[in-house]
């Protein structure tokens, strides 16, 4: 992956911009930090805080105007937070913190005039080591010694001024400002700065007759030769832009000094809008604390007030993800990094192809994100990436893929046109899922379809290929789209009607030149099946996160129950929102722990059985022992809903099992063909359902099972256990060893373990140990085993 | 990687067919280009390996995972 890629996502998560205040701030306090750690009481780090930012915070927090308020995100709720007048009240109750100057330069600075710009920039300059000499007529501060008491403490002038007299700055009393002392200094200073904030200096009495023009960025005089600086020139001369005045010359006259560039990379030093986006629903108003003592706070009114900011962050789409919030204070930008980091390692251990395969490819994120960023594009080229440079884990996504190879071969894969039709007007496309979960139905589906079309509809059991697309397997994706095109164009290029929302996403990106058609609306365009029933009961509606943007197939579907008579609650994460069950991008298959937690968001605040148009999303909320329905079950039951709510979820065994059988079925019963029995040893086996739970947890096939038995019932089992009788045998049909402990009654299979390793031990039996097939092998068959 | 595996639970299991108890033996394993020696209990005779649930689930399963994220 290209480092341009990962800072164009970056660019999308902005919740690393500062709050509007900081912002706005000339000097860009960071005050939601200040006033986090003044409501909780400690006021000497606040105030360490604002003297990070604040030049001679000591004397200047008396005098901002706060420019800041005009920004402050509370005023949307009741009103601003009172920045500068807490700012007050650290300065005079927080410890100051302890100076320390950077080590003497040889370096000398002149100040002319003592206006408050020149104070700042004195303390800025003084701190970095340099000396700074002031030439001022009268008593330096300029116009704020005839400030109001209960404006500025008249002690805190005099303390700053002492203050920067113990930093290396001198303060030079002058008879009068004259052109020819003037061109002296200019000699023997390395930069000259002119507080024209001070009454006493006019630029006429230094010789400079013209026109002043300072660059808003340096403070630089234009046509001074980086030279000269002065302050911000208006007409009022408020305190804030004075103040940030000092502080940027300052820094102009440092890189000078130090022969650095005037003017690169100082962005961030102008006022500017923040990007960061706030929600503030659900955000309490809280009424602004008068201050009860003339104007001052006290030490509780003044924690009450900074406890009203809101602290100001974006986050919106890192709480109702599992992944996003797995990590304490990381949010899309801070993860992109550590995805690409992880991808870009050279040597050791890449500890995120947990996380980065954890995403469910969901787009929650990029539905809540007010900048629209998608996690999952993210998430797919670091996949692709990580394939293409061998570093997908490669039992991460096996078992999906073998289940893809499964679907489109022989004996679950099949497309013929409608009986006595020769060609297609559309193909019906259940997807692998629907048949696996929910075979009976889609067969009565079919049929009542058939019986309504125009033109002959035809049936096409398949898997669409998107497993294959979400573990990040290019090659492999494209071998079975070549094989679905062929027999798509061998029918005759028809329309494709689809039921699976996740087959529907891959049809739109991947096969885009297959026309599709949604189920859902073609259902609603007809009479409801006679055998449609609904439940009694309030269902919850749950949108696959699929069809997330599926505004067609979501408003059919509630159409269709409406139809039925069915009721149904949206919960509040519904549609564009609605939340994942974990199953997408094959997340609960590599992290079945997180995979969890994504159905455990989806259940927590529902309490009514949940109707869900994805049949695997129907699954994983069963397997969590939370009744579920797809709409299937109410318009072509088979039990009644209340029976299929609570039905059992199919194992992964059921699942293969399932599409078998329904290929099987539909080509005997529709068109009469006869499928060949596959051939096995009729092996008598018995599994207990614990035993079958430990498989469903192992991902252990009841083929796999068999496999070993087969096997055993050949070559003899390998190991005895003489005490309790039972034996244990192993086998490795394909990139996974099996083993099985068992009890023999007769010819009867008792079947009390199953596990299962991928390590290759010199001495495990097996065909395939020395060249095990490889998925990519199988794909180049066209994907036909 | 050598003590990977360094546990010896084989109590109780005999090889069917030549009817030895399990003892130690070094085996090599291999997995993502990987190969290493552990001892495993085994056969000495016909070079049968046991390896049980509990290692296959746990500290195999461990070693598997971080030589696929290497
Ligand atoms: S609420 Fe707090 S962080 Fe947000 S803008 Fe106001 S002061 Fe700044
Ligand atoms: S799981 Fe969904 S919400 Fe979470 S990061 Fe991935 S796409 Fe975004
Ligand atoms: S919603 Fe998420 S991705 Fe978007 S800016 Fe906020 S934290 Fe970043
Ligand atoms: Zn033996």
């Amino acid at each position: 992956m290209e480092e341009l890629t990962l800072r164009k996502f970056e660019s999308y998560c902005t919740q690393e911009d500062p709050p509007a205040c900081q912002c706005r701030c000339p000097v860009h306090v960071e005050a939601g930090q200040m006033l986090a750690k003044l409501a909780s009481g400690a006021v000497d780090e606040a105030r360490k805080i604002l003297e990070r930012y604040l030049p001679l915070a000591s004397l200047t927090a008396f005098l901002c105007d706060g420019a800041c308020l005009e920004k402050c995100l509370r005023a949307n709720l009741d009103q601003s937070v009172n920045i500068p007048l807490l700012e007050r009240e650290i300065i005079v109750n927080g410890r100051a913190t302890r100076l320390y100057p950077l080590p003497p330069t040889s370096k000398r600075v002149a100040l002319i005039g003592a206006g408050l710009s020149a104070l700042t920039a004195a303390y800025e300059l003084a701190r970095r080591g340099h000396k700074v000499e002031i030439f001022h007529l009268s008593t330096p501060g300029g116009t704020l010694n005839s400030l109001a008491e209960d404006k500025l403490p008249p002690q805190a002038l005099v303390e700053a001024i002492d203050l920067l007299e113990s930093l290396n700055t001198d303060f030079n009393q002058v008879q009068s400002f004259e052109p020819q002392w003037f061109e002296k200094l200019k000699k023997e200073f390395g930069a000259i700065f002119l507080s024209l904030d001070d009454p006493d200096l006019l630029p006429q009495s230094l010789g400079l007759n013209g026109e002043l023009i300072v660059d808003p960025v340096s403070m630089a005089l234009k046509d001074s030769n980086d030279y000269l600086f002065a302050c911000e020139l208006t007409q009022s001369y408020p305190m804030s832009n004075l103040i940030s005045s000092g502080k940027k010359v300052a820094a102009s006259i440092d890189r000078i000094l130090q022969g650095a560039n005037l003017t690169a990379a100082r962005e961030n030093e102008a006022v500017r809008e923040s990007k960061l986006r706030v929600n503030l629903t659900g955000r309490k108003v809280i009424a602004p604390i008068v201050p009860s003592n003339s104007g001052v706070y006290t030490t509780q009114e003044a924690q009450a007030e900074a406890d009203r900011c809101l602290n100001c962050s974006c986050l919106a789409c890192v709480p109702p993800c599992p992944l996003l919030r797995s990590r304490k204070g990381f949010y899309p930008k801070k993860w992109t990094r550590e995805f690409y980091n992880n991808i870009i390692t050279a040597f050791g251990i890449r500890h995120s192809n947990i996380n980065i395969n954890s995403c469910s490819l969901c787009g929650l994120c990029s539905s809540l994100c007010p900048n629209g960023f998608n996690m999952s594009e993210f998430i797919d080229l670091a996949k692709l990436d990580m394939v293409v440079t061998n570093h997908m884990p490669v039992s991460a996504h096996e078992f999906a893929l073998e289940d893809q190879l499964f679907s489109n071969s022989k004996p679950a894969y099949f497309l013929r046109p409608q009986k006595g039709f020769k060609s297609s007007a559309a193909l019906f496309f259940p997807g692998c899922q629907l048949t696996a979960s929910l075979p009976k139905a889609v067969r009565d589906l079919y049929k009542y379809l058939a019986a309504n079309f125009e033109g002959g509809l035809g049936l096409w059991s398949a898997c669409c290929g998107a497993p294959g697309r979400w573990s990040g397997r290019r090659k492999f994706t494209d071998s079975t789209i070549s094989l679905l095109r062929t027999d798509w164009e061998a029918a005759g290029k028809p329309e494709v009607v689809l039921a699976c929302p996740s087959c529907r996403r891959f049809f739109l990106s991947e096969i885009p030149f297959i026309p599709i058609r949604s189920l859902w609306s073609l259902i609603n365009s007809l009479p409801l099946p006679s055998s449609a029933q609904p439940f009694s009961g309030e269902l919850s509606i749950h949108d696959p996160c699929a069809a997330r943007l599926d505004t067609e197939g979501q408003e059919a579907v509630r159409a269709i129950l409406s139809k039925l008579g069915q009721k149904i609650i949206e919960p509040t994460f519904t549609k564009t929102t609605t939340l994942c069950c974990g199953y997408g991008g094959l997340a609960s298959l590599a992290n079945p722990v997180i995979g969890q937690q994504f159905v455990l968001e989806r259940l927590q605040s529902t309490t009514e059985p949940i109707v869900g148009w994805c049949a695997v999303c129907r699954d994983r909320f069963k397997e969590q022992q939370h009744p579920a329905l797809h709409p299937l079950e109410l318009l072509f039951p088979q039990l009644s809903p209340k029976e299929a709510m609570e039905q059992k979820p199919p194992t992964i065994s059921d699942r293969r099992y399932n599409r078998a059988a329904f290929a099987k079925e539909m080509l005997k019963d529709i068109w009469e063909e006869e499928i060949e029995e596959e051939k096995t040893m009729n092996l008598k086996i018995e599994i207990s359902d614990k035993v079958m739970d430990d498989m469903e947890r192992r991902r252990i096939l009841i083929s796999d099972v068999t496999a070993v038995l087969e096997y055993t019932e050949v070559n003899g089992p390998m190991f005895l256990n003489p005490e309790s009788g039972r034996q244990i045998a192993c086998f490795r049909p394909r990139q996974v060893t099996f083993w099985v402990e068992y009890e023999k009654k007769d010819d009867l299979y008792i079947v009390t373990k199953a596990w299962s390793h991928r390590m290759i031990l010199k001495s495990a039996p097996g065909p395939s140990l020395d060249s095990p097939a490889t998925l990519e092998g199988y794909a180049r068959s066209g994907g036909r085993v | 990687m050598g003590h990977a595996f360094a546990k010896f639970d084989a109590e109780g299991w005999n090889c069917k067919k030549c009817g030895r108890p399990l003892t130690p033996c070094s085996v090599n394993v291999e997995y993502m280009g990987s190969s290493f020696f552990v001892e495993l209990p085994g056969c000495q005779e016909c070079g049968f390996i046991l390896i049980d649930d509990e290692l296959a689930l746990g500290r195999m399963l461990e070693v598997e995972k971080l030589l696929e994220d290497k």
